[in-house]
């Protein structure tokens, strides 16, 4: 949420629609280990709370219907004392979690529905500059992700799910895709032979999957004198990512000659490699390193709100199908007055809405959404 | 069918529990490396332990029954000395001396069978690592994870997931790299067999050429031996990610790099190996620049590791949670030796 700007009102009103969603929505299915996970949230004034831990599901929501905080985390880590400080919680292994996000897409429509909120007076300016109503303020960029973001991050996921599947093996049944509730993915994986990989070893399996440092050696050109040389691994080139570039590259294990020639053609060895270098950027998905890198992180918890939208961390079971601004669109349908700061037009729940005016009348979840954005505010004569 | 290492294999593995069942089964007594027909075999661990501190691999061959004792009376040799720096050298050079054998005989077995008993025996009794022989391409293949454990603990760019043959959540190497991989287990292997071994008393004749070698080479590791770097901190991977990679290094970068190698004991030669690497590489210039920096050339004054503030201001800071409190790079991931 976009707190910025937003009267008490309009948090007691999220405050309300929040409680009342953890009241109706005791469960969350997709919790497992909750003895072994540190909990932790965010509350409305920002401030984060960690190490925390319940013994039970029960005691979680008791917690969350007292507190209603805005964002809740878990550890992706299993421990064996989770409220203890960090280096003294015993860790036992953590799953493996994959982060993808519309906004590391680079898709050209991502501005046509940004908005710059001042961090100070939380005016809505048209531009990424000093804020024109108080002109002191920095603007931060909000964006409401359209269908064709969703398109584009859903077929990344797919690529990830491929990636898992395919190369590393892992079978489906260890993954679990979550909509994080904003703009992205997340790919929990528990599979009890990968949960002790350390840092350094999760770091190599996301650089395999972002296409990091690839050498053309691995592929059969080497650096020699008169520039290079050809000599194709023993291991061969018909698996993983030397695959994927030997096809790319349409050659094979018998292909010395072409490859010779396709190293002369990209102007030898330093061309070559940026000609390698393009196609791992083609072939790599844009997941977020240092996030599965982590292996003491706290993520969002699936199951509960997001309070950058008011849309739930919601399990996919079928990325081509799931539509993320209906299926994870879980709050009340009770009409409330919102004074917006800008006209502006969304789909939620399956309904377009379509807002010009400053004051309108709209379904909570819609309200709920704008108001964590920072684009309205509730108006104080609900 | 059942097939089984012959004595010419096991002479070559001597830390294999074969071996000890032979040194029970012959009801074999520490006294009797008193016996003067023993001093060959003495003469023998000594030659070969003085190879090792010299940094050379000891490939001579003999029986199974005299590797195994030579074996044996190493261990003791090194466990008399009780210098840990020598301790890990020996415990290095001795893997390295298995993993040449092991190699050659991976690929010079005809026998598929066996093959597969040989890596079985290593990889699995003594590393617990589910690996395979695959028939046609005697490839071996082993799961991501298990890679990966031993993998990522290496520092050149090769071993990355990302330049091996994957599929399927294995890993396929040659022979010679899945060797490779258990280098390092192996010499922890044999490191911990000397930390564990209880004598009560040493044979004279032994103690006596232990004392020998002390005298002979633990001076040159007094200062080297008190600390030892498990890992490499985050500003210092970065940079080598970016060399291994074959991309320019700001020269901020290249001066940080080179300093904390020199600093933690890589010799010049080393130094200058790394940065072969990089795309302007030039023998001469950075042969010099080492130099100058090891306090060799020019000014004579040996450069220290620039401070982590003096890193961050330059944006060559990649601090992670083990970073907390330190002042300088060179503090990271210090243990000191008990
Ligand atoms: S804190 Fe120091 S050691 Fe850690 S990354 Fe930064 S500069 Fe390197
Ligand atoms: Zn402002
Ligand atoms: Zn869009």
């Amino acid at each position: 949420m976009n707190q910025i700007g937003n009267p008490t009102e309009s948090i007691d009103f999220l405050r309300e629609v929040f409680r009342k969603y953890y009241f109706e929505n005791k469960y969350f299915p997709y919790l497992y280990s909750i003895e072994k996970r540190e909990f932790g949230y965010r509350k409305f004034d920002s401030l984060v709370v960690r190490h925390l831990s319940f013994k039970n599901a029960g005691e979680l929501v008791a917690e969350l219907i007292r507190n209603v905080p805005l964002d809740v985390y878990y550890s992706n880590a299993y421990y064996g004392l989770p409220s203890n400080p960090i280096n003294e919680k015993q860790w036992e292994g953590a799953d493996l979690i994959f982060d993808i996000d519309i906004k590391d897409l680079n898709i050209p429509c991502f501005q046509d529905h940004s908005y710059y909120i001042c961090n100070l007076c939380g005016f809505v300016n048209s531009d990424q500059k000093v804020c024109i109503n108080c002109n002191k303020g920095k603007t931060l960029d909000i964006s409401i992700p359209c269908k064709k973001c969703f398109i584009a991050i859903k077929k990344e996921a797919a690529k990830l799910l491929d990636f898992l599947c395919s190369d590393l093996g892992i079978k489906e049944t260890f993954i679990e895709i979550f909509f994080s509730g904003n703009a992205g993915f997340h790919f929990h994986v528990n599979d009890p032979n990968i949960r002790n990989l350390d840092s350094n070893s999760r770091s190599n399996v996301t650089d395999y999957i972002i296409g990091n440092g690839f050498m053309c050696e691995s592929i059969g050109v080497r650096k020699s004198r008169n520039g290079f040389m050809i000599k194709l691994p023993k291991g061969g080139i018909m698996t993983g990512w030397r695959k994927k570039i030997a096809s790319n590259l349409g050659i094979n294990q018998k292909s010395e000659l072409k490859l010779k020639h396709i190293v002369e053609t990209s102007g030898g060895y330093e061309g070559f490699r940026n000609e390698i270098n393009k196609i791992t950027k083609k072939f790599g998905v844009h997941i977020d390193g240092p996030v599965t890198n982590d292996i003491h992180r706290i993520f969002r918890l699936p199951g509960s709100i997001n309070g950058k939208s008011g849309l739930i961390k919601t399990k996919c079971d079928d990325l081509e199908s799931f539509n993320p601004t209906n299926d994870a669109c879980m709050l009340s349908d009770s009409e409330v007055c919102i004074n917006l700061k800008t006209s502006l037009k969304i789909n939620l729940k399956n309904n377009n809405f379509r807002l010009d005016n400053t004051l309108e009348k709209v379904p909570s979840y819609v309200a709920v959404y704008l108001i964590c954005k920072g684009l309205a505010t509730i108006n104080k004569n609900n | 069918m059942s097939i089984k290492l012959g004595s010419s294999e096991l002479a070559k593995y001597p830390f294999l529990q074969e071996a000890s069942t032979y040194i029970q089964e012959t009801k074999f007594d520490f006294e009797e490396f008193d016996r003067p027909e023993m001093i060959h075999i003495i003469n023998r661990a000594v030659e070969k332990l003085e190879s090792e501190l010299k940094g050379k691999i000891y490939s001579n061959l003999d029986e199974y029954e005299i590797e195994i004792m030579t074996f044996l009376v190493s261990l003791l040799l090194i466990k008399s000395i009780g210098v840990e720096e020598i301790s890990r050298k020996c415990s290095l050079f001795e893997a390295m001396r298995v993993e040449k054998f092991l190699s050659t005989d991976l690929s010079n077995e005809r026998s598929l069978q066996k093959k597969k008993l040989l890596v079985q025996k290593i990889f699995q009794e003594l590393f617990k690592i589910d690996i395979d022989v695959d028939s046609t391409t005697i490839i071996c293949k082993l799961s991501i994870a298990d890679y990966l454990h031993r993998a990522s603990k290496m520092n050149e760019q090769e071993w990355k997931l990302i330049n091996r043959s994957v599929k399927d959540g294995y890993v396929y190497l040659d022979t010679d790299e899945a060797v490779r991989l258990i280098r390092n287990e192996l010499s922890n292997l044999i490191y911990t067999r000397i930390k564990n071994m209880k004598v009560s008393e040493v044979p004279i004749l032994i103690k006596s050429k232990a004392d020998e070698l002390k005298r002979k080479y633990s001076g040159r590791y007094v200062y080297r031996n008190q600390f030892k770097i498990l890992e490499y901190p985050p500003c210092i991977k970065h940079a080598m990610e970016i060399i291994n990679k074959g991309e320019n290094l700001p020269h901020s970068a290249r001066f940080m790099l080179a300093t904390y190698l020199l600093a933690i004991g890589k010799t010049e030669e080393d130094v200058i190996e790394i940065f072969k690497n990089s795309p302007d590489y030039n023998e001469k210039i950075t042969r010099y620049q080492v130099e100058h920096l090891a306090g060799k050339k020019g000014s004579h004054i040996k450069y220290s590791v620039p401070s982590c503030d003096k890193l961050r201001s330059e944006d060559l800071c990649f601090a992670i949670k083990e970073c907390e409190n330190l002042i300088n790079p060179i503090q990271f991931g210090r243990r000191k030796f008990k």
